[in-house]
């Protein structure tokens, strides 16, 4: 228990400090690799990003070594997407993300370590079009 | 035609296979193994491989935006993952139209594994064009 305590510590200091940012480009071909493996024919993502593209740019869950000490495996608890701004092939896409809160809980079958993460989207415009929220579960 | 509440979202069944799920661990870029390692799937604990969450997201974003078209816009997407899903067996996304404000319209969304447990429960926001 001493050794998930001071997990769940060191992993408390990291709320709000924003990881290095990503950018990258939106991708035409990347953007028909995704379409075909969620098995959405529609042609309009050919050119526009489809509701959960975005996690395929920057990971939803930036990886945090310590937090594989705790528990034995990852789950993902949730995402919540908001969008502001369609996403288009050739857009330059900034992601940033940063731990919102580091939690845990006592389940019916053990502990749970929670990590919120908030990831925000930015296009080569400065404007904002999307947020992410995901919840990481160590179990 | 302007959504209704309680109106049901025309519902979409699929299929995912093994195959699948290493296609979409390529096009996300999640090399998790218990997504394609039955092994390692077991050795967590888990029954063998399972769906990738934000695969069932996808689905479930697909139903919204089938069901949408060119009507409205998507505004906000959340799902929350209640239970594990395998390969091999089909996957039921459906939804209703829980409120409706101005042009704000706010369906909920779930997908059943095949014995029709919700296994993932959601909301979608979307902006009708006015």
């Amino acid at each position: 228990m001493t050794t998930a305590a001071s997990v769940v510590e060191r992993l408390r200091e990291r709320i709000g400090v924003a990881a290095p940012a990503t950018q990258s480009t939106v991708e035409a071909g990347h953007l028909k690799r995704f379409a075909e493996a969620i098995g959405d024919t529609n042609p309009r993502w050919l050119e526009e990003a489809p509701p959960t593209f975005l996690v395929a740019l920057s990971p939803a869950a930036y990886h945090l070594e310590e937090a594989e000490e705790y528990g034995k495996g990852w789950l993902n608890g949730g995402n919540r997407f908001e969008y502001f701004e369609p996403v288009r092939v050739g857009d330059r896409v900034t992601a940033t993300g940063r731990v919102a809160d580091v939690y845990e809980k006592t389940g019916s079958s053990g502990n749970l370590l929670f990590i919120i993460f908030e990831t925000e989207y930015l296009n080569q415009h400065g404007r904002t079009v999307a947020r992410l929220r995901g919840t990481a579960i160590r179990r | 035609m302007k959504p209704t509440v309680g109106q049901e979202v025309p519902e979409l069944v699929k299929h995912p296979t093994t195959r699948q799920l290493v296609q979409y661990a390529g096009a996300q870029g999640d090399f998790y193994e218990i997504h394609y390692d039955q092994a390692y799937a077991k050795s967590v604990g888990l029954p063998g491989v399972i769906l990738h969450g934000l695969l069932k997201a996808a689905f479930l974003g697909q139903l919204v935006t089938d069901w949408l078209g060119d009507r409205g816009t998507l505004k906000a997407f959340e799902v929350s993952y209640r239970g594990v899903d395998q390969p091999g067996r089909p996957y039921r996304c459906r939804g209703q139209v829980k409120k409706v404000a101005g042009d704000q319209v706010e369906i909920e969304v779930w997908g059943e594994d095949s014995e029709g447990n919700r296994t993932t429960l959601g909301t979608a926001t979307v902006e009708m064009n006015g």
